[in-house]
């Protein structure tokens, strides 16, 4: 995982600027399109990626692999919690404070990576110590071990 | 046994829809049961559901109103791991149910 797509304590106003301000590193590096970013924003209106864990709320902003040069997730930490909707119920709000951005090429490809980053975001102990984390070298040892 | 043809439907078709399917398919294959599964949006559900190749659809985002004349099962526990040994039973009753 490369740090320069982790952001931690990040102060936002609100889910578009997070999703922005990831988004934006992801095209910095050439993962991403320049239409990638509207295309996520576009999504999250009507389609919202907001899921409730139990104990924390996370978010799994992503789109289209239309918009992908090459698969990537980058990571924010948020330092208030920010409103989302819930995927499965989008009269729903979630509170997030961890905000996972995906860049998917190809799916049927990258199986091992979603079903990786499936266990990262169903692991409650894990996310509150990515919450916690005070450096991005701490995040990404963490995430190294299972393997992203 | 049969192949079971499973539909998993999630906002962008790829994602989520990639991780349940993943897990399904894993999760049918421990019990036995050989599985083909397809990811698709919520929009391209219906003309899907009704064309008969699917045995079941699971779905992360909601599913637009219709008659899917397959059985419908939300998989977001299965997304979010809580309450996901519930989500699995439901789906070994329908696949159950199928072969009756």
């Amino acid at each position: 995982m490369n740090s320069d797509l982790i952001a931690l304590n990040l102060e936002v106003k609100n889910k578009e600027e997070v999703i922005k301000e990831l988004g934006k590193r992801m095209f910095e590096k050439g993962y991403v399109k320049s239409t990638y970013i509207d295309a996520v924003l576009e999504r999250e209106k009507t389609l919202p990626t907001g899921l409730d864990i139990g104990e924390m709320c996370v978010a799994i902003p992503h789109t289209d692999s239309k918009h992908v040069n090459e698969s990537n997730v980058a990571l924010a930490v948020l330092k208030n919690p920010v409103e989302f909707r819930n995927m499965i119920d989008p009269s729903k709000k979630v509170e997030v404070m961890v905000v996972f951005l995906l860049a998917i090429n190809d799916p049927d490809s990258q199986v091992t990576l979603l079903s990786k980053l499936m266990s990262v975001f169903q692991n409650v102990e894990l996310l509150k110590q990515i919450k916690n984390s005070s450096s991005t070298e701490e995040v990404t040892k963490l995430l190294k071990c299972i393997e992203i | 046994m049969k192949n079971v043809n499973v539909l998993s439907v999630c906002g962008s078709g790829t994602v989520t829809s990639s991780m349940v399917a993943g897990k399904v398919k894993e999760t049918l294959k421990e019990k036995g049961i050989s599985s083909s599964t397809t990811e698709a949006r919520p929009t391209e559900a219906l003309n899907l559901a009704q064309s008969g190749r699917f045995d079941f659809i699971v779905y992360t985002s909601p599913l637009p109103p219709g008659d899917y004349k397959i059985p419908t099962i939300n998989a977001f526990a299965c997304l979010t791991g809580i309450g996901e040994d519930k989500f699995f039973e439901d789906v070994f009753k329908t696949v159950d149910e199928l072969n009756k």
